[in-house]
C-alpha cells in the first residue's frame, strides 16, 4: 500500500496540485484500492457538503424574491385592476358611440359651425338646394 | 459568480449578491434571524464607507470581508463572545428547510453545527462560493495555509464521520475567534 498523506489527498481532490502531482496520484489510485476508497471518501464528503450550502441558497434566493415580488391580485378570472380598465375603456368607446349616433359624425357643435359639406346643423332628413341653369340652345349648324 | 467577478458600482454589486451575503450572514450568525440583523447593519456600514471599496478589486471578497468584520466587531464588544457565538441547532437547521419537502442530509447539518464559526465559514467560502483558499484567506483574515489546514482537517473528518471509520487525531491547531496577528500581539 502506497502512503500518501491526507494533506496530498485533500489537496488532490481540491485541484489544488500541479498537473504532474496530479497525474502521478491518478496512477497510484489506479493500483491502490484502499487510497482510491479514501479520495471517493473526501470527494463524497465535498459533494454533500456542496449541496448543503446550495439548499441554502436556494432557501435565501426564494425568501428574497418573495419579498421583492408584487403581491397577487386579486379577482376572479382576471384581476381587478385589468378589470377596471377594461371596463373604463368600454365605457368610453360606448359614449362616444353615442355621441356620433346623436350628433352625427364628424362631431359638430351647435352654434360654432357645420362641418364642410353638411347641409344642415342636424345633417339629417333635409335635401340640399336645387339651382336651376338657363342653358341656351346651342347654334345650328350651317351648311 | 467568482471572486474574479468585478463591479463597476458598490450599490447594484451588493443588491445583485443580497442572496450569497445572506447565506454568509446566516451560516455566521446561526440562522436567519440572526443573519437578517448582522446583514443589516453590515450593509447599512458597506453602503455608508463604499468609498473605502478599491475599484478593481473583487467586489464580493470585499463585501463578504466587511460582513465578517461586522460580527467579529460586535462580538468583540460582548463580555463573553464564545458564548455569544455559539449557534442554536433549531435555527440553523431551519437554513436549510426546502419547501418542497426537498431531502435534508442531516449528518452534514449536524457536522456543520459542532463547528466553530470560522470553520462554518471556510467550507462555505471554498466549496459553496468556490473562493481559491488566498481570497477565503483574506475575508477571514487568515493566511491561505490556514485555510488549506482547516480544509484537511475538516475534509478528512468529514469522509470519516460519513464512511464510519475512526476519527482522525486531533489537530495541532487552536481555533480562537481572532486571527493570528491579534492574538500574537495580544
Amino acid at each position: 500500500m502506497t502512503e500518501l498523506s491526507d494533506e496530498l489527498l485533500v489537496a488532490y481532490v481540491d485541484g489544488q496540485l500541479a498537473r504532474k502531482q496530479t497525474r502521478a496520484i491518478d496512477k497510484v489510485l489506479e493500483q491502490d484500492d484502499v487510497l482510491d476508497a479514501r479520495v471517493t471518501a473526501l470527494k463524497h464528503a465535498h459533494a454533500r457538503l456542496e449541496a448543503a450550502f446550495e439548499a441554502i441558497l436556494a432557501g435565501e434566493e426564494a425568501e428574497i424574491s418573495s419579498v421583492v415580488a408584487p403581491p397577487p391580485e386579486d379577482g376572479f378570472w382576471v384581476p381587478w385592476r385589468t378589470f377596471k380598465i377594461a371596463a373604463a375603456s368600454t365605457g368610453i368607446v360606448i359614449a362616444l358611440g353615442l355621441a356620433a349616433l346623436g350628433y352625427g359624425w364628424p362631431l359638430t357643435v351647435p352654434g360654432v359651425g357645420m362641418a364642410p359639406g353638411m347641409g344642415t346643423v342636424s345633417g339629417a332628413g333635409s335635401a340640399p338646394e336645387q339651382v336651376e341653369l338657363q342653358v341656351s340652345p346651342e347654334p345650328a349648324a350651317t351648311p | 459568480m467568482q471572486a474574479d467577478d468585478y463591479y463597476d458600482s458598490v450599490r447594484p454589486g451588493l443588491v445583485a449578491m443580497l442572496p450569497r451575503l445572506k447565506r454568509f450572514a446566516d451560516v455566521l450568525a446561526g440562522g436567519r434571524d440572526e443573519g437578517r440583523g448582522l446583514l443589516q447593519r453590515s450593509l447599512h456600514y458597506m453602503l455608508d464607507e463604499q468609498h473605502h471599496y478599491q475599484r478593481g478589486t473583487s467586489l464580493d471578497v470585499w463585501a463578504f470581508s466587511e460582513l465578517y468584520c461586522q460580527w467579529r466587531h460586535e462580538l468583540s464588544g460582548e463580555a463573553d463572545p464564545m458564548t455569544l457565538a455559539r449557534i442554536d441547532d433549531v435555527a440553523f437547521g431551519a437554513l436549510f428547510s426546502l419547501d418542497d419537502e426537498g431531502y435534508r442530509d442531516e449528518p452534514i447539518i449536524a457536522y456543520l453545527v459542532g463547528l466553530p464559526p470560522q470553520q462554518r465559514l471556510t467550507l462555505l467560502l471554498v466549496y459553496g462560493e468556490g473562493f481559491e483558499h488566498e481570497d477565503a484567506g483574506r475575508i477571514l483574515d487568515v493566511s491561505s495555509e490556514m485555510i488549506a489546514a482547516r480544509l484537511i482537517r475538516m475534509s478528512t473528518s468529514l469522509a470519516d464521520r460519513l464512511s464510519d471509520r475512526p476519527p482522525a487525531q486531533a489537530a495541532a491547531i487552536v481555533e480562537t475567534l481572532y486571527p493570528e496577528g491579534q492574538r500574537a500581539s495580544s
